[in-house]
């Protein structure tokens, strides 16, 4: 079993064009283990990619005070691709295009990184891994041979996430909004490939806006997050109140002092 | 070397009387004429003409349905050919001390005939081998005829490692309707100085493809010119480059409209590493009359050290007013989104640069015709980038 905590942790940006320091993390305190699925919501602006990004180790993210511990190891001072081979995997809200750089190869590296000089994957055994992560998500294989990411759709670029997701097998899954404009058929598609993962080495926590995602993937926890904070925890039902009541209802019920992005 | 050295040198190697007189008047005015301009690079100081006395014979495969050969026996066996074409109606041996040079002492070289309406399948191949023992002043001399097509790959490396020059031309006749592609994948050794001059004379509706990696160790200048003198004539130009070291590089990449609609294309890349200098200058001359033409070009280099000089220099003169021109340059760093998305994933930095500066070379790879040429070229890049990275590792 994996564990993945975060402490206290509080974050913050710096603006290129103003000089200024933003916090926008202000004190988030998360526990996952592997075998758990979590699922972060709030409104717009609050932080939940910044934390995403944060865990990844984005370098433009600064931690100020607090910790984040993979198996109990701090993290903080392990470059991106340390945090990586160490078992976290970010799908992102959005991800780069490579032109030049196959998707096919892409992965093939992305694989290697994770093994000795000696063993690096057969080809075989790749072509072999892939064509079966593909029939799982729906995918050609035509996607492979292009160039990485570049002149995706939305929904294919999502696709492709979580098809490295698969191959790559981590420890733990940082999702955000792998569902934002997919359409019906690709967001079960997504799902059903998210879902293969579930599994005692295997947890993730999925930022998403929308509660329907999460009959796709029924998660075990469910928080929200406002202002830089996580403010509630709560079974997976909890995000079926939250899309009845929307979060203005919940912040005054909880009496935070928080501006939604819609009230400016 | 004395005119006398040179004829009699020529005449044993069984040349005829007009190509030797052809040697002989170039070597009468080298001394006069001035370097090849290339704006903002300074070689005045590389020693760039040595006496060359050895001829480089090149064993070709017959074909056909089109001459491919030993410009030595070209000359004896089609002197109306090479009279008209060679050194005369492509590039002049006198613009520069350089293209004399080449006329007086060319020591290797291939004739590519294409006869008329000829289209040719499978890419013709040639693996040229400069050995550093001695200079190596070779040209390939390319003459297709009209409604022709194929495509030309050439490779070039040097066997040996002792200080040399090597003064490479290429020549391109492109005849109305013919469709040509060039790839060439240079990787001259480290200490090898050279000067390449690469030109097409490009007829009606002709079209030339240029697809050059430039990726030698040494010192290089590099005149890599189009001329659409046709109407309707089109060239693509696609260069990518990458230095290393305390390499030293300048680049000329012009294209001239004559040709009324004539579109020409410029891309070109380049990866400046360590504490070497790379500069790329696009020139785009439209003539007055060539109305309803296209000169486009951008110019981009991406700077890995903060110890190396890189430019991009785009320069425009337009002599006519109906036209479409434009140009793009820049000078920049590794996209640090694209390095992030990769490491994201588990790949090491500098693996993960070397992807990322593929991706910048990515429309300019993506672009060559062929993949394998592509392919090659991408190990080649590879292969440059390791070296390279091992190189400003050591040098910290
Ligand atoms: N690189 C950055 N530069 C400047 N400001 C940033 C940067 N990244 C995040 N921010 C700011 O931090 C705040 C939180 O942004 P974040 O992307 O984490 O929100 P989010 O909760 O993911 O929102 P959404 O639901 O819209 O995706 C926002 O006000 C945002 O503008
Ligand atoms: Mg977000």
């Amino acid at each position: 079993m994996a564990t993945l905590e975060v402490k206290n942790l509080h974050v913050e940006i710096e603006d290129e064009e103003r000089k200024t320091k933003k916090e926008i993390l202000k004190g988030v305190n998360l526990e996952m283990k592997t075998g758990e699925i979590h699922a972060i919501m709030g409104p717009n602006g609050t932080g939940k990619s910044t934390l995403s990004q944060t865990i990844m180790g984005q370098s433009n993210y600064h931690v100020t005070e607090g910790d984040i511990l993979l198996n109990g190891e701090s993290i903080l001072e392990m470059p991106v691709d340390e945090r990586a081979r160490k078992g976290l995997f970010l799908a992102m809200q959005y991800p780069a295009e490579i032109q030049g750089v196959t998707n096919a190869e892409f992965l093939r590296a992305a694989i290697n990184a994770r093994r000795p000089e000696n063993d690096k994957i057969s080809v075989m055994d790749f072509l072999k891994e892939l064509d079966k992560n593909l029939e799982l998500l729906d995918m050609s294989q035509k996607m492979t041979e292009r160039y990485l990411n570049e002149g995706f759709s939305g929904g294919e670029k999502k696709r492709n996430e979580i098809l490295q997701l698969l191959m790559i097998k981590p420890n733990f899954a940082l999702l955000d909004e792998i569902d934002s404009g997919l359409d019906i058929d690709a967001l079960k598609v997504v799902s059903k490939g998210v879902n293969s993962m579930r599994g005692d080495n295997f947890g993730a926590l999925i930022i998403t806006h929308y509660q329907r995602l999460l009959n796709y993937i029924q998660p075990d926890v469910v928080h929200v997050m406002m202002g830089g904070r996580i403010v509630k925890n709560g079974p997976a039902d909890l995000a079926l109140k939250l899309e009845k009541e929307g979060y203005a209802g919940l912040r005054d019920e909880l009496g935070l002092d928080v501006k939604l992005v819609d009230e400016d | 070397m004395t005119p006398d050295k040179l004829v009699q040198i020529a005449t044993e190697n069984n040349e005829p009387e007009w190509f030797v007189q052809k040697r002989r008047m170039a070597l009468d005015v080298m001394d006069e004429l001035p370097l090849p301009e290339i704006q903002r690079f300074d070689f005045h100081n590389w020693q760039m003409t040595p006496d060359v006395s050895q001829k480089i014979r090149t064993s070709l495969q017959p074909n056909q349905n089109f001459v491919l050969t030993d410009i030595f026996d070209a000359i004896n066996e089609y002197p109306e050919l090479l009279q008209k074409y060679y050194m005369q109606k492509v590039i002049k041996p006198d613009e520069n001390k350089f293209t004399a040079y080449h006329t007086a002492f060319m020591n290797q070289g291939i004739f590519l005939y294409v006869p008329k309406n000829t289209v040719i399948e499978d890419p013709i191949e040639i693996n040229l081998e400069q050995n550093s023992q001695a200079p190596f002043i070779s040209h390939i001399l390319i003459v297709a005829e009209e409604n022709t097509q194929f495509s030309f790959i050439q490779k070039m490396t040097t066997t040996g490692d002792q200080s040399a020059i090597a003064n490479c031309i290429v020549e391109i006749v492109a005849q109305a309707n013919s469709n040509i592609k060039y790839a060439a994948v240079d990787e001259l050794g480290e200490n090898v100085t050279s000067y390449l001059s690469r030109r097409a004379y490009v007829g009606q509706n002709a079209y030339v493809d240029w697809s050059i990696g430039m990726m030698n160790s040494g010192n290089t200048i590099a005149d890599f010119d189009t001329d659409l003198y046709g109407e309707g004539s089109h060239s693509e130009i696609k260069v990518v480059d990458i230095t290393s070291g305390r390499q030293q590089q300048g680049i000329n990449t012009r294209v001239t409209n004559y040709g009324k609609h004539s579109i020409g294309h410029i891309n070109q890349r380049g990866v400046i590493m360590d504490r070497s200098r790379l500069i790329f200058n696009g020139i785009g001359h439209i003539i007055n009359g060539a109305s309803g033409s296209n000169a486009e070009q951008q110019n981009r280099v991406l700077m890995m050290s903060s110890k190396a000089h890189g430019d991009a220099n785009p320069i425009l003169l337009i002599d006519e007013n109906d036209v479409i021109a434009g140009h793009a340059a820049s000078v920049g760093q590794v996209d640090q989104k694209q390095l992030y998305y990769l490491m994201s994933r588990g790949i090491d930095k500098k693996t993960a640069q070397r992807l990322v500066i593929r991706g910048f070379l990515g429309d300019v790879l993506v672009s060559i015709p062929s993949k394998q040429i592509r392919e090659q070229l991408i190990q080649t890049i590879e292969r440059k980038l390791e070296n390279g990275q091992q190189v400003s590792e050591n040098s910290k």
